[in-house]
């Protein structure tokens, strides 16, 4: 054992001083693959959501899908990766996150705005705009990281591509469409300075602290951009006899977005936060997109009337099956046998039920939301970001039992974000010129026992292993298939 | 007359409104009428048409369609205003700086907040919504109707009422900003140089954009120049000055509020409420020679430094002379009985039983503008009704159902146990809040309270 | 004080200014005799043109059929009703002039172990507050310290007298604040995991101060029998002694309904009898467990928003009656300081939903009377009784009613506080507006 890991070490240094990498990485995936070229053999693969062909082979070369068809031709040096019972899928696109992306040190965040330094350093009513979390200007790129941990979590559960925005407050910066892999932060980058972000995430005890703040700043922010912006273009036609504009970075982060060519993508988890953003962007009229959406169901007429385009959040509330096994596990192990005799009870048992029936009816407006805006005919896709990436799957499922269709999950996994993100052309099915960015797996996606056994990411493969759930109880679940 | 001046009005609010509030209609028959502003009169009906008032009288018909609600033996009044209430907001105090007249309680309503529907179970249909008091020139404020189930923030606004903006002066902003961050102001003097400061500089602002309008109009001179800075802050000073926006000023003591009213005088703002204004009975004729408002509590006091040498009988004194006066909540608590503050009055300078009332109804009105709408049992005015069991200053009143714009909001008889509009469902349902009745004013502001947060 | 009364005494001033200084209004006692009065009881019903004769501090006589005795103040109140004062059971006046002002305020000591501390001590007798609060006919207050987990002893209170000796109405009790599993308020960011522990946390440390309090009793007791030696100086072991032995009132103040749980079954596990739970806000959610533990209870602020967002708006205000109607002794207190003068709206509240007028009443005098142990000398008009009354136009509980007479044992109390001559001051004031 020992002498195969030396044996490894020095194999990954020799092919370390080959490559560009200057992080010492031990994990294989790491390793640069022996070829470029792939070919999935006689697989089922959904080319698109509406579109699934079987005994299909698809051909990936150079980070390319170079051909998808029944009788092609294999290329000598492609990998053959047998995928006789296996299922391919476009590579998952994630509407909002900040996998990849580097957390800033220093004092945006944690201990060192405490009350006290907070109140020493800063005057509280004009800040600095780094403190403040007034940042448009930041760009996300400066941030990427592909080894970071949250980008192969993302990964191993399909999603290959995802915009992606900078950490900190009301306004981090501007975010990109990035790919969940490459061997460098600029190899990730799909699409740079897509979006400008923003959050109702006030400062701590500086302006803007609330929301009531937050909504001035932005407006303030956004009409000063709108009269900068003309007098920038009055003076350029002219520059004689005008005095010079003083550019303002933070000001000029608006300009993209006053001339509609760049979307603001705010990121609105409640309905009123939803409102809210709705409110500035009649005030000012920006392009808008919703993102981390978590209650959206008293919004569909709205969301229909503005044409709004919304990431809905892919996390959801607990099920009421885990929470009440796990209420039951606490009870188990904490309480005495005597104690848990006479456990007190204080509501009555209808009271408890009708509030539980209240908590249900909500769960499922949560779950059966997405649903909801595909009825009503929203174009809508996920967000992973505040989702916990191990009830990812699972929350899908959810959302497929409650009675979205599984083309629907699909839809707004893969094409309905590639065209909300304005990528249709590079992403979002399984066919020829697009990106070769793939998720392979053992059963349809959304069965509960079907595990992933590849995913491509820009053309190059990932594999993993597949646990063979233990099925003792042979379950023959036909429910809501 | 009035039907034939409101109307037209109405009708064009209507065209620019956003989203059209929900209206109803009803006959509600044989009620004891308190008109507040016509006295009170015996089984009497009132028809609520597409939630305004159409007609009062005796024996009226009911229309095809329309709902009757007896309301036989028992009192129907309008519905309750508060002058002074933060219910329904996320956000009530931007506390960061002493001028923050940019920022905006609309922008911060919260709908789903319960408080909302026990307000109405205590017949409040009107809520002036402020910012809070840690401020000198703290936020501007929204004036919201208790449309108890509504989702839209925004449904909740009274689009007819005027803006309003809310000052604080004495204890709150010298301890938030002199106390806590060792800032202007620490003192009441310095109060009043904030206000100065922002005015002049609102002056400034005001005449600088003049010309730089004057020069874009001339052709000559529109080529080189050169728009200031835009501020939505003393843009919105710009409008108090220019008679926009309804001051509404948290305020305790006699000489803070003969200060304002000095500054208000110097920059021509003519109308001003004083909120709480503990000791306006001491300068009520200055008061009333302004034309300035008070919003008064029933009997707090004590509390702090500043309402030590208060007095219950304020109100009345301000009412005997001739100063529009209201009684307020402040507090989630007390908005479900400010029929019973009113109550006090009596107890506290024997008020009659329709001046008292008037303190929660056409007087908050007109503080906030709005009483051509609401305030009192009129023809042509809003359908936004109390309806009580016993004399509403009767102690043993009980609010029965409350009506906003002709929808029955509140209704004790269909009252369920769980009213909130949404549910958390991971919530623990073992985990209460004590709450402690207090001045929301200084909510979000608190340094106790900061500290104890991150404890 | 009414309107026209006041215009008298200001005009009264006005032609005599010299007289001012004379003004000054003081109690006196003596022998009254309240003609003419409906008098409520409260334990014996209605009086209707009735007298009530005071002697010697105390009520010596009352009925339709009293001889006057000739020494006698006739007060004649006629369309006047007498009631007994009323009692609030839980306030912190004396304790408290101005809330934000710390200097101001003596109910928090440091420590959260201070069961020897007395209230008694800090009670200020020349607070502002005490005649605000008497003139609207509280005239008894039991006033509490705060903070921790014992914080002291609270007493009960005439209000008035120039001592506190003079005003102590004859109740002390130990208050325990029963450790909280309730969130702060909306600051308090804790999660309910976190709040959980400490709770567990704060009920060991409460148990662990209990059995140190219990080996210093039977210490205590060994020592009893032998007067020589006394046990060692611990004054907060000697002030839990006679708790912890059942012998000294404990006043538990509890809230939240599983934590009344868990403090009935800790008063079962402890053997104690004298304790009465304060506070008990859901107790309307326990109010068969209470009663079936068999021990009273104090609750109140009725005017209180409910603890929970699913509980229906009325519930602080149906508290108190849906206790009573579980069979549980309840009395009514306000928490307030410088408005315990509301006690009667309070009831009020209570009184109009759910509890009925009668029931309310007693809650606030009797009720509370009996529960702090002093039933023999407060809470009804009976012979015998302390002279502490009042005397209303109508209805206590209602705002339009105006308070004539208030009686504290035997003493007549003028109709004055800070707050009426401030109205009296500044109604008309002089000069008004200034000419300059």
């Amino acid at each position: 054992m020992r002498n195969l890991s030396l044996i490894r070490f020095v194999f990954v240094l020799i092919l370390l001083s080959a490559t560009e990498f200057s992080i010492a990485q031990t994990d294989q995936t790491k390793l640069q693959p022996v070829t470029r070229a792939f070919a999935l053999t006689n697989a089922t693969v959904v080319q698109a959501p509406d579109r699934t062909v079987t005994n299909t082979t698809v051909v990936v070369r150079n980070g390319l899908i170079v051909s998808v068809g029944k009788n092609i031709d294999i290329p000598l040096d492609a990998q053959i990766v047998r995928a006789d019972s296996l299922y391919v899928y476009a590579g998952f696109i994630d509407g909002l996150s900040q996998a990849g992306v580097e957390k800033p040190g220093g004092n945006q965040r944690g201990t060192d705005t405490s009350r006290f330094s907070a109140r020493s350093k800063y005057n509280p009513a004009d800040p600095p705009n780094a403190v403040a979390g007034i940042q448009p200007d930041a760009e996300v790129r400066q941030f990427l990281n592909p080894d970071l941990k949250s980008v192969e979590e993302l990964r191993k559960i399909g999603f290959t591509a995802s915009h992606v925005v900078p950490y900190g407050k009301m306004l981090t910066g501007s975010g990109a469409l990035v790919l969940m892999g490459g061997d460098s932060p600029d190899a990730m980058m799909l699409r740079d300075d897509m979006s400008l972000f923003s959050q109702f995430q006030g400062a701590d005890r500086l302006y803007p602290a609330t929301v009531l703040g937050m909504m001035a700043k932005w407006r303030d922010l956004y009409r000063q951009a709108e009269i900068s912006k003309a007098y920038e273009t009055k003076f350029s036609e002219n520059p004689s006899g005008l005095e010079r504009p003083v550019y303002d970075r933070v000001i000029a982060a608006f300009y993209p977005v006053i001339d509609g060519n760049k979307i603001v993508y705010f990121k609105t988890p409640s309905v009123l936060d939803a409102y809210r953003a709705f409110t500035l962007q009649s005030d000012l009229s920006f392009p808008l997109v919703l993102a981390g959406l978590k209650q959206g169901w008293d919004l569909i007429d709205k969301l229909k009337s503005t044409n709004t385009r919304v990431f809905l959040s892919l996390d959801l509330p607990e099920d009421a099956k885990t929470k009440k096994n796990e209420a039951a596990e606490a009870d188990s192990t904490k309480t005495t046998k005597n104690e848990k005799e006479e456990a007190p009870t204080f509501m009555t048992e209808t009271e408890k039920k009708a509030l539980e029936a209240r908590q249900d009816a909500f769960r499922k407006k949560y779950e059966t939301q997405p649903q909801m805006l595909q009825e009503a005919g929203i174009a809508f896709g996920f967000s992973t970001l505040e989702a916990d990436t191990k009830d990812i799957r699972k929350n899908l499922q959810r959302m497929v039992k409650s009675g979205l269709s599984e083309a629907a999950a699909l839809t707004a996994l893969t094409t309905a974000p590639a065209a909300i993100m304005g990528v249709s052309d590079m992403l979002g099915t399984v066919d020829a010129g697009k990106i070769a960015n793939m998720v392979v797996t053992t059963k349809p996606y959304f069965e509960e026992d079907s595990s992933i056994k590849y995913v491509f990411v820009d053309g190059k493969m990932y594999e993993y292993e597949v646990t063979e759930k233990k099925t003792d109880k042979k379950e023959t679940d036909t429910s809501g298939k | 007359m009035i039907k034939i001046l409101i109307f037209p009005l109405l009708f064009l609010w209507v065209q620019t409104a956003k989203a059209q509030p929900e209206t109803g209609s009803m006959l509600i028959k044989n009620g004891t009428l308190i008109t507040i502003t016509n006295g009170v009169q015996a089984q009497t009906d009132l028809l609520i048409e597409n939630g305004k008032i159409v007609r009062i009288g005796k024996g009226i018909t009911v229309p095809k369609g329309i709902e009757t609600i007896d309301a036989t033996g028992l009192y129907v009044m309008p519905g309750i205003i508060d002058a002074h209430s933060h219910i329904g907001l996320s956000a009530i105090n931007e506390a960061t700086s002493p001028v923050t007249s940019e920022v905006f309680t609309g922008d911060a309503l919260d709908p789903l907040d319960v408080s909302i529907y026990r307000a109405l179970a205590g017949g409040v249909t009107i809520s002036h919504a402020l910012h809070g008091s840690a401020n000198a020139i703290g936020g501007q404020s929204e004036t919201i109707k208790h449309r108890w189930g509504v989702i839209e923030p925004d449904a909740l606004k009274m689009e007819v009422a005027p803006r309003t903006i809310k000052f604080a002066l004495g204890e709150n902003p010298t301890r938030v900003y002199g106390r806590g961050y060792g800032m202007v102001p620490n003192t009441r003097m310095g109060v009043e140089a904030v206000f100065r400061n922002a005015f002049a500089e609102a002056v400034a602002y005001k005449k600088n954009w003049a010309a730089y309008d004057a020069q874009i109009k001339d052709k000559k001179q529109r080529k080189t120049a050169v728009p200031p800075a835009y501020s939505l802050r003393l843009q919105t000073l710009v409008d108090i000055m220019d008679g926009k926006i309804l001051v509404h000023c948290h305020s305790y003591r006699a000489d803070e509020i003969l200060m304002l009213l000095g500054v208000l005088r110097d920059y021509g703002v003519k109308k001003v409420v004083f909120q709480h204004v503990n000791e306006g009975f001491k300068v009520a004729p200055e008061l009333a020679e302004f034309g300035a408002m008070a919003s008064v509590f029933a009997d707090w006091w004590a509390y702090k430094f500043e309402v030590y040498y208060s007095t219950a009988y304020n109100a009345a004194i301000l009412i005997r002379n001739n100063v529009v006066t209201s009684i307020n909540s402040d507090s989630g608590e007390l908005i479900r009985h400010l029929y019973h503050e009113a109550a006090k009055t009596q107890k506290y300078g024997d008020l009659t039983d329709e001046e008292a009332l008037s303190l929660i109804t056409i007087n908050p009105a007109k503080q906030l503008g709005i009483d051509q709408y609401v305030g009192s049992l009129e023809e042509g005015k809003d359908g936004d009704i109390a309806i009580f069991k016993n004399h509403p200053l009767s102690v043993y009143a009980i609010p029965r159902k409350t009506i906003v714009d002709g929808v029955v909001r509140f209704d004790i008889e269909k009252d369920p146990d769980d009213v909130r509009l949404y549910v958390d469902p991971e919530e623990k349902f073992d985990q209460p809040v004590m709450r402690v009745s207090e001045e929301k004013c200084m909510q979000g502001a608190d340094l106790m309270e900061f500290l104890q947060a991150e404890k | 004080m009414k309107l026209k009364f006041s215009l008298l005494i200001i005009l009264f001033l006005a032609s005599l200014p010299t007289l001012k200084a004379q003004q000054i209004q003081k109690t006196r006692t003596g022998t009254f005799a309240l003609t003419n009065a409906t008098i409520e009881t409260i334990t014996n019903g209605t009086v209707a043109q009735g007298t009530l004769v005071i002697a010697n501090g105390k009520i010596a006589a009352l009925g339709t059929n009293v001889t006057i005795p000739d020494s006698a103040e006739v007060i004649d109140c006629t369309g006047l009703t007498l009631y007994p004062g009323m009692i609030d059971a839980g306030t912190r006046i004396g304790l408290s002039e101005v809330g934000s002002v710390e200097e101001t305020t003596d109910y928090n000591e440091v420590g959260d172990v201070n069961p020897q501390v007395e209230a008694l001590t800090a009670v200020n007798p020349n607070s502002v507050l005490i005649p605000v609060t008497r003139v609207s006919g509280v005239t008894t207050a039991l006033t509490l310290p705060t903070g921790g987990l014992f914080p002291g002893k609270a007493a009960l209170l005439n209000l008035h007298g120039y001592t506190p000796r003079q005003m102590y109405a004859g109740f002390v009790g130990v208050v325990l604040n029963w450790p909280s599993a309730a969130k702060r308020g909306y600051g308090d960011k804790r999660s309910p995991e976190a709040i959980k522990k400490e709770y567990e946390k704060e009920k060991e440390r409460l148990n662990s101060v209990w059995e140190k309090a219990l080996t210093y009793a039977k210490i205590d007791s060994a020592y009893a029998r032998d007067a020589e030696n006394q046990p060692e100086y611990y004054p907060e072991m000697m002030a839990l002694s006679p708790v912890v032995s059942g012998k000294a009132p404990l006043l538990l103040e509890v809230n939240m309904a599983s934590e009344i749980l868990d403090a009935l079954t800790w008063i079962k596990e402890k053997n104690l009898k004298k304790v009465v739970l304060t506070g008990v806000m859901e107790g309307w959610r326990v109010a068969d467990k209470i009663k079936a533990a068999g021990v009273s209870v104090i609750t109140g602020p009725v005017l209180q928003t409910p603890t929970r967002d699913y509980d229906r708006y009325d519930k602080p205000y149906a508290n108190a009656g849906l206790l009573a109607q579980a069979g549980i002794p309840v009395a009514i207190r306000t928490l307030e300081t410088e408005n315990a003068r509301n006690l009667p709206y309070h009831a009020g509240f209570a009184a109009a939903y759910g509890m009925g007028k009668e029931e309310a009443l007693k809650a606030i005098t009797i009720v509370s009377a009996q529960i702090l142990g002093v039933a023999d000398a407060l809470g009804s008009l009976e012979t015998g009784k302390q002279a502490t009354l009042f005397a209303a136009t109508g209805d206590p509980f209602e705002t339009s009613t105006d308070i004539r007479y208030v009686f504290i044992n035997g003493w007549l109390i003028p109709m004055d506080s800070r707050q009426i001559r401030l109205y009296d001051e500044f109604l008309e004031r002089e000069p008004g507006l200034s000419n300059e």
